[in-house]
């Protein structure tokens, strides 16, 4: 194969644990996308629903499972080059991914539970994404074993002072590196939870899951339950137990993905490590890391508790990956996010034409209601519809100001920082060598507002970070200050 | 412009090349046949039919004809007016918009590459755009119009100097 150096010869590829085939079988990994096609089979051939037919479907899927298992195992291969990882892989047709070392951004080491059982690990490789790439841009090696993992991991990020014997320009071998613990989870932070949209979902959808997997059991197996009779009262009853069962659930849920959550610093890496069932073990560049947000949503604010993730630069969109702070109190999330980056001192607010702008879109929908409302009113006596829509109006106006009161941005001597949202208030912190661009944007409406949006363009997270409505006139004020060098002087009126 | 005092920053110094107008114009005229097909199909329609057929019988030729003084008549003049460029020592900036108006600016050390495209319709017109892409996916810079010669030239000199000056790159 003549691809480049990456490919050293006799370097033969590595295989991943036979043991991973049990847990694939175990999991139907690979039997999974299968099932859709079998419950149609099934029907055709008309097996009537019994207990009969449930075993020798079992056993029929259990059979598959494991021949694809295996199949994907044996056609797996992995190698760590001097310079690139190749993965290989596909049954039928063949794909080899080659990934230089250098485009590495970050190392992940889960191991669910059935990994766990047998010694194993999952290593996930996320690679740079570039300008013009999707998300799509991860390898994962399912199952070697946790030595090898722990190999593989420190293998593929330490190669910061370049070749292993060199003892780097500052004349220090590396010996193993001190571990600096820089936070770590309070477990009474989790009863921050039930106020966070995120992991109330989590019970929800378990139960919607399961409602389904009960509808397509077949009949047989189904006990007929005879409930009691819907009524009002019931359905009252059933909503009062619920909100303290979905409470629940979001601290338990919460509490299996964080599980003695931790964030050290190790030598030039941040490593978190997490998880109650699947431990995870996150490793990012200090290097490469740009800043950080500070997130809180509506029900958080109430709390004062906030989550934090760092923006590494090359990582895109990968929220879970540079996650520092998943849920805790505001101080230790401003803490933290001092640590990633330094606090550009206290932000400046938008002018009132900006809430005026805020209050206006807020307003717009509720006063269409109201005004549509009258005319059904009065055409087809649906008065609620105009009811609604004076509710829908007043509502938007904390909503409104809201809006307004997070729009925010400032610039210190080292970093700048802008803030807007309202559900979820995002407070994004980046150093100034981050910006590679500035995107400044003006409607006409704005124009007569003497408004402008400033975008940060950033090689980090969602790629830009707006500054909504500030004042047209001290847009080159903030960008030049905001910025390192003096290229953005360009922007400033002459 | 009329609303200059409004402007948040400077505008780039140079302007495009005139042919962006007939470019522009030829694409309103595209555009007004995609519309003016959508009309005949309206009418084509047997009369009886009930619906909206009688409202889009009025509405359609309405849309289309608006449509055609906007993009025709109107916007390839105030695109040309409103859209400009400049590479200084130190970055590529640009305008763009009709409307809304967006100022793109770019650090020559932070450029990744530098692209030069040229569209069939630009191609008749012997115009090229230049696109400056960087770390981020929102920092991209797109110099629409240029003459080719210009674009290439233009393309040439930032990749050279974007190899020289380039720091980190992200």
């Amino acid at each position: 194969m003549g691809v480049d150096d990456a490919l050293v010869p006799g370097e033969r590829p590595r295989r991943t644990s036979p043991r991973v085939v049990l847990v694939h079988t175990a999991t139907f990994r690979q039997a999974r996308q299968l099932v859709p096609v079998l419950i149609p089979v099934a029907a055709v051939v008309g097996l009537d629903d019994g207990l009969l037919t449930i075993v020798v479907m079992a056993v029929v899927i259990t059979v598959l499972s494991a021949a694809a298992a295996s199949l994907s195992w044996w056609r797996f291969g992995y190698a760590d080059r001097a310079t690139a990882v190749v993965v290989t892989r596909g049954l039928l047709a063949r794909s080899v991914r080659t990934v230089p070392n250098d485009r590495i951004r970050g190392v992940e080491v889960e191991a669910p539970p059935l990994h766990r059982l047998l010694g194993l690990v999952r290593v996930r490789i996320d690679a740079a994404a570039g300008a013009v790439a999707t998300d799509a841009e991860e390898l994962v090696v399912d199952g070697v074993p946790r030595a090898e993992g722990d190999r593989l991991r420190a293998r593929l990020l330490a190669r910061r002072p370049a070749g292993p014997p060199a003892p780097g320009d500052d004349g220090r071998p590396e010996p193993e590196p001190a571990e600096e613990e820089i936070a770590r989870f309070d477990p009474r932070w989790l009863l921050y939870a039930p106020l966070v949209g995120s992991y109330l979902v989590v019970p929800v959808a378990a139960v919607g899951t399961l409602v389904r997997l009960v509808q397509e059991l077949p009949d047989a197996v189904v006990p007929d339950l005879a409930g009691p009779e819907p009524s009002a009262r019931l359905l009252v009853l059933t909503l009062v137990a619920a909100v303290p069962l979905l409470a629940l659930a979001a601290v338990v849920g919460a509490a299996v993905v964080n599980w003695r959550y931790r964030l050290v610093r190790r030598g030039g890496s941040l490593v978190a490590v997490r998880g109650l069932l699947t431990r995870r073990h996150t490793e990012l560049e200090v290097d490469r890391v740009r800043g950080g947000t500070l997130s809180e949503g509506l029900g958080m604010r109430w709390v004062r508790a906030a989550r934090v993730n760092a923006l590494v630069t090359g990582l895109g969109q990968a929220n879970r990956r540079g996650q520092l702070l998943p849920l805790g109190p505001r101080t230790e999330a401003l803490r933290l996010l001092g640590r990633l980056v330094e606090d550009p001192g206290p932000l400046t607010g938008h002018p009132p034409a900006a809430l005026r702008r805020r209050l206006f879109r807020a307003l717009a929908a509720g006063l269409a209601v109201t005004a549509g409302g009258v005319w059904a009113a009065a055409t087809l006596g649906w008065w609620w519809v105009p009811a609604a829509g004076v509710v829908l109006t007043v509502l938007g106006v904390p909503m409104g100001i809201g809006r307004y009161r997070a729009l925010g941005h400032g610039a210190g001597p080292r970093s700048f920082s802008v803030r807007s949202g309202w559900v979820v208030r995002e407070q994004v912190v980046l150093q100034r060598r981050a910006v590679v661009g500035w995107e400044v944007r003006q409607s006409v409406l704005q124009r007569r507002a003497g408004l402008a949006t400033v975008v940060a363009c950033v090689g980090a997270g969602s790629g830009g970070y707006a500054a909504v409505d500030m004042a047209a006139a001290d847009v080159p004020g903030f960008t030049t200050a905001a910025s390192s060098g003096t290229w953005a002087g360009t922007l400033t009126p002459g | 412009m009329s609303a200059d005092a409004a402007a948040p920053v400077r505008d780039p110094a140079w302007s495009l090349s005139r042919s962006a107008i007939g470019l522009w114009t030829t694409q309103g005229v595209l555009g007004t046949l995609w519309f003016a097909l959508g009309t005949l199909a309206v009418f084509l329609v047997p009369d009886d039919a009930g619906g909206p057929v009688p409202v889009l019988r009025w509405a359609a030729p309405v849309v289309t004809l608006l449509y055609a003084v906007v993009a025709i008549g109107i916007r390839p003049w105030v695109r040309y007016r409103v859209h400009r460029w400049e590479v200084t020592g130190e970055a590529v900036y640009t305008l763009t918009g009709w409307l809304t108006r967006t100022w793109t600016l770019v650090p020559i050390s932070r450029i990744q590459t530098v692209d030069v495209t040229r569209g069939v319709l630009q191609q008749l017109f012997g115009l090229a755009t230049v696109a400056v892409l960087t770390a981020s996916s929102q920092g991209t810079v797109r110099v629409l119009h240029l003459e080719a010669d210009v674009a290439q030239r233009v393309a040439d000199d930032l990749a050279r100097r974007a190899e020289l000056i380039r720091d980190e790159a992200t």
